[in-house]
């Protein structure tokens, strides 16, 4: 318990010291802090988690049983990538005077990662497919009065 | 004479024991008639969020956050030394990696963060929404700390890709003192939850059904993502990896004289002071005053350093400098090279960089240099023509561009 409320009291008092150093740092805007800092909390808890759960839904709907745990791991990364990856594909901060700064073609490049991910989650899943087809044949072949080979192990 | 039959009311225990009450008091349900959309029961149908995964996220979590404030904080400190900072000139190379850390840590968050927030979502939608005075207080501190989170790692991927646009404020002031808030809730956040993080931790869930994205699983995929991201991104500083860095801000070979630019000339406004032929460093110490053209300067030894150019921005690039040492420019003046400090002053008639201190652990140091080169060329306009500072473990902004004046500072 001395522990949990060293924490929260450490935790106040840091807090308290952020609030005081914004306020009186005459190179900060502490509106403008505030404002982006509810805009985070609403940008992501309306707006990317509405998206980020139609996304989980749709993968629900479309996508078959059995590959659904590969897709949903696979949507993880194609979102964190989208997130990183959105501010070079638009490009707003790449100076005209800078060829130095955002200097490949991040479009591209974006597209070429994606295909990656897309291509690594199908190839799982279809060696998922083949790896069941075969374990299905398996089973049947050893069917009582089967003339398949016993299975090896214990 | 009449005696008082209870201790008086205003005693210290009985006010804390009755603002403790005030504090953990049940407040009035609102109606079950608002309880709708999210806030049903059983609205979000997901089987894979846990406590357990949960505290596993947030685990993770706390060490990135730890790393980045450390490394962030670091950072800071150089940039604005206070008087107990000692900040080494060796290895050449140290800064370059903290601050590579940094980022690279920064942008390896995204995943981890996105899945903890994902995972506690449902809680946002809690009923009642608030129990007590105590619980509204908690749940404001998370919102502090969601924000600020969020904060940070948006505001740190929008500063690499230099859109500054959406952040109505001065970033690097931002990205500092939101960094203390973060941590500030962070550290109240432990210290509410501990309990059921350890708990969490220390019992084993059952894992869902064939079929279902189990907490390994997607433990897994938040790796990967973080992964991919490190992969795409960190050749920036980390050079045989260059070539995979499809997705990073910038290229440590891309450039001017194959190397980055932070700022170019125009930007800063020195073009024509800085190719005006009647350029001089101008050389200041307690003995004297010296005007150096560029022909008086490479007069001097010459010597050719390998040192990188570290950008807080979290990429870096080695560059060979040619030039003339801070310290026999020192010495030029009458000052002792091993005792002093530098103020270095560009020709920028404004801007937060257009001077810097070197200290004198980087002024005794043979590497640093006021570079008139860069590889066998006289250095582009862009890297600071005519003369830059390069000195080694220094952060880029402080390696001062189109260097104006030097004034020697002898300290005791």
């Amino acid at each position: 318990m001395r522990i949990r409320t060293a924490l929260v009291a450490v935790g106040v008092l840091l807090m308290g010291y952020a609030a005081v150093g914004a306020l009186a740092d005459p190179g900060l805007k502490p509106a403008g802090v505030l404002l982006f800092l509810a805009g985070m909390l609403a940008g992501h808890d309306i707006v990317w988690m509405a998206g980020l759960l139609a996304a989980g839904a749709a993968i629900a709907r479309f996508v078959p049983d059995r590959h659904r745990s590969v897709t949903r791991a696979a949507a993880v990364s194609v979102a964190a990538i989208t997130f990183v990856a959105l501010p070079l594909v638009l490009g707003f901060g790449r100076p005209p005077d800078n060829p130095s700064v955002l200097p490949l073609p991040y479009g591209r490049n974006f597209a070429v990662v994606l295909l990656l991910v897309a291509g690594t989650t199908l190839l799982t899943c279809l060696s998922a497919d083949r790896r069941r087809r075969s374990a299905a044949g398996r089973k049947k072949s050893e069917r009582p009065g089967g003339s398949g080979p016993r299975p090896a192990g214990r | 004479m009449v005696r008082h039959p209870r201790p008086p009311v205003n005693s210290r225990t009985t006010v804390l024991r009755r603002l403790a009450r005030w504090w953990l008091m049940p407040l009035p349900a609102p109606p079950a008639a608002l309880r709708r959309g999210p806030m049903r029961p059983n609205a979000f149908a997901s089987g894979l969020r846990s406590t357990r995964l949960t505290s596993q996220l947030g685990v993770a979590l706390g060490a990135t956050f730890a790393v980045c404030f450390l490394t962030g904080l670091l950072s800071h400190l150089i940039q604005h030394p206070p008087g107990w900072l000692w900040w080494p000139a060796r290895p050449v190379g140290l800064y370059r990696f903290t601050q590579g850390l940094h980022v690279a840590t920064g942008l390896a968050t995204v995943p981890l963060l996105g899945a903890k927030l994902w995972s506690v979502y449902p809680r946002l939608f809690t009923w009642p929404p608030i129990r007590s005075i105590a619980h509204a207080a908690e749940r404001a501190s998370v919102g502090v700390l969601v924000a600020a989170a969020l904060f940070q790692v948006v505001g740190g991927v929008l500063n690499i890709s230099r859109w500054y646009a959406p952040m109505p404020f001065f970033f690097t002031a931002g990205h500092y003192w939101v960094a203390w808030l973060a941590v500030g809730a962070l550290l109240v956040h432990v210290g509410v939850q501990l309990p059921v993080v350890r708990s969490a931790l220390s019992r084993a869930v059952p894992e869902p059904p064939q079929g279902r994205l189990s907490r390994r699983g997607m433990l897994g995929g938040v790796a990967a993502a973080a992964g991919l991201i490190t992969l795409t991104t960190v050749g920036q500083t980390l050079r045989p990896l260059s070539g995979l860095a499809v997705l990073a801000p910038r290229r440590p070979d891309v450039g001017p004289q194959g190397l980055p630019v932070n700022k170019t000339a125009n930007s800063a406004g020195v073009s024509a002071l800085a190719l005006d032929p009647s350029y001089r460093l101008a050389v200041v110490g307690r003995a004297g005053h010296t005007d150096l053209d560029l022909a008086a300067l490479h007069a001097f030894e010459q010597h050719t350093v390998e040192l990188p150019i570290a950008c807080v921005e979290g990429w870096s690039a080695t560059g060979r400098w040619t030039g003339v040492r801070l310290r026999d420019l020192v010495a030029l003046v009458g000052a002792d090279p091993d005792r002093a400090a530098v103020l270095i002053e560009s020709l920028e008639a404004t801007g937060r960089y257009r001077t810097s201190t070197v200290a004198p652990a980087h002024v005794r140091d043979p590497l640093t240099l006021i570079a008139l080169r860069l590889g066998s060329e006289p250095l582009h306009l862009d890297h600071g023509y005519p003369a830059r500072l390069i000195a080694p473990n220094r952060p880029g902004v402080l390696q001062t561009k189109w260097v104006a004046r030097i004034t020697v500072r002898e300290s005791s």
